[in-house]
């Protein structure tokens, strides 16, 4: 009897323990995911660690919320009711320019973008809407009729190409105005917004306290904080060799860094089977090919999203020269060949697969 | 053993009613526990390698990457044709003007997708592989 009591009791015990144990699960933070194809021209993913899902979606919310406010303001496609916007800016009324009072965060990203010019010494332009705008024409022109497919004559691109001076682009910050002073110059921001836009954003969530969050736009990467475990988070950089089995050139661990990839990967289209892709070279006035993508790391992503672009447009060693003039940015190339160049201190975001 | 004989041979004493009890609680208690052992189990299983399909951010479906199957994907005025084989998803075919999405190499990895982005679909690859990346760049 006294035996089987005290099995009986070891089995109540064990009973109990693994019912106390159950509730354990509960209180740690879970992974959640808010996806978008709305911003930018491209997918926009939100990863947080959360408390519950109403804690995650007010956040998410208000993050997608403030995505939308900027990829409104920097759009240069569509215009908005009640609002200035870089189309607008674009526009002309009677043959030129108007000067357009616009809201502060375009005045801002604008002289930014100015301030970027003259670091990557042209490569990144933003007055050059007029040639990049006859590459976009004939990349969309070829997706409807792909069999049709044609490169742009080198001579209207020259024509555009006498358009691009970034310094018609007058900024006034007192009053808050932007005027082109060329009436055949515009600006294309696509090097610059979406990154500029996600900084922004994750400054606004740091300056709450919010921690443990990833925005992704368009492989513009930004984490805000570290997980709740203390990890850094693991980003994959996406294989530019499509036929290849391997998804990932690398693995990094970052914790509150950012990783920009530009890739010939992303967008480009076929004219007599060879791909041309949408990273113009401001010299040239052609697709810059000198690498398959080029990732920068740096703690700005505005400056991620500049440089990835402007690496692009320069040989390995002028861009290295950049990368090591610059505090806190490092890069990675992927040449032509698939092989891999680093700056020096990129290794230390590296991790094992 | 020899107490349990007397027990079971007296008529019912107050001992062998509690020790009854005591088995009923006993046998209950291992019973519940299967039971939401069981349910757990069913609730948490751990699932194969999938791909989920979402079109206009909604769950359009979900599929094991184990099967080989085609799927067509309808989104309003377009569509995408979804192949899945050798443990990948590709996109066959699109109504889309870019061919973004079936110029895409077939994914089979944690955390790779395609998007669509003419025709908002989301085509995601879930796995249990404890390296998928949080976020690719």
């Amino acid at each position: 009897m006294n035996k089987q009591r005290s099995i009986s009791t070891i089995l109540l015990v064990f009973i109990l323990f693994s019912y106390l144990s159950l509730p354990s699960c509960g209180t740690k933070k879970t992974k959640y995911i808010a996806q978008s194809l709305d911003y930018f021209d491209t997918a926009t993913t939100i990863t947080g660690y959360e408390k519950d899902k109403a804690a995650f979606d007010r956040t998410s919310g208000k993050i997608l919320d403030l995505l939308c406010e900027y990829h409104r303001l920097f759009d240069i496609y569509h215009r908005y009711d009640g609002m200035e916007n870089l189309y607008t800016v674009n526009g002309l009324k009677n043959g030129v320019h108007r000067v357009v009072k616009v809201d502060s965060r375009i005045i801002d990203m604008l002289l930014y973008a100015k301030e970027m010019h003259r670091v990557t010494e042209g490569k990144l332009n933003i007055a050059m809407g007029s040639v990049l705008s006859i590459w976009h024409d004939y990349r969309t022109a070829a997706s409807e009729h792909p069999s049709d497919a044609k490169l742009p004559p080198k001579e209207l691109l020259d024509e555009a190409a006498e358009h691009t001076d970034i310094d018609s682009l007058v900024i006034d910050r007192e009053n808050s105005t932007v005027w082109i002073s060329d009436p055949q110059t515009t600006l294309d921001v696509g090097a610059v917004a979406k990154g500029y836009a996600v900084e922004m954003v994750a400054r606004e969530l740091e300056a709450k306290g919010i921690s443990g969050y990833v925005i992704n736009v368009g492989g513009n990467v930004r984490t805000v904080g570290v997980k709740p475990d203390g990890n850094g988070w693991l980003v994959g950089i996406e294989n530019p060799k499509l036929e290849s089995d391997e998804p990932y050139v690398e693995y990094l661990q970052l914790a509150g860094e950012s990783v920009v990839t530009s890739g010939l990967y992303q967008r480009y289209y076929t004219v007599d089977g060879k791909n041309y892709h949408h990273i113009i070279d401001p010299q040239t006035l052609l697709p810059a090919e000198g690498y398959l993508s080029v990732s920068v790391v740096c703690n700005n992503s505005a400056d991620g999203d500049c440089l990835s672009t402007a690496l692009f447009c320069m040989s390995f060693d002028q861009g290295l020269a950049l990368v090591d003039s610059l505090d806190g940015v490092d890069a990675l190339w992927i040449m032509s060949d698939g092989s891999k160049r680093y700056s020096s201190g990129f290794e230390k975001y590296t991790t094992a697969p | 053993m020899r107490m349990n004989k007397k027990a079971s041979t007296a008529p019912l004493t107050a001992g062998s009613t509690k020790k009854l009890r005591n088995d009923i609680i006993l046998i209950s208690a291992l019973l519940l526990t299967v039971l939401i052992a069981a349910l757990a189990l069913f609730l948490l299983r751990v699932k194969g390698d999938t791909v989920t399909v979402s079109v206009d951010g909604k769950l359009f479906g979900e599929y094991s990457l184990g099967d080989a199957r085609v799927v067509e994907i309808q989104s309003g005025d377009g569509y995408n044709i979804l192949v899945i084989e050798d443990g990948k998803a590709y996109i066959r075919q699109a109504s889309c003007p870019d061919g973004i999405c079936s110029s895409h190499r077939p994914i089979g990895h944690g955390g790779e997708s395609i998007i669509c982005l003419p025709n908002k679909v989301v085509i995601e690859v879930h796995t249990q592989d404890q390296r998928t990346p949080d976020v690719i760049s």
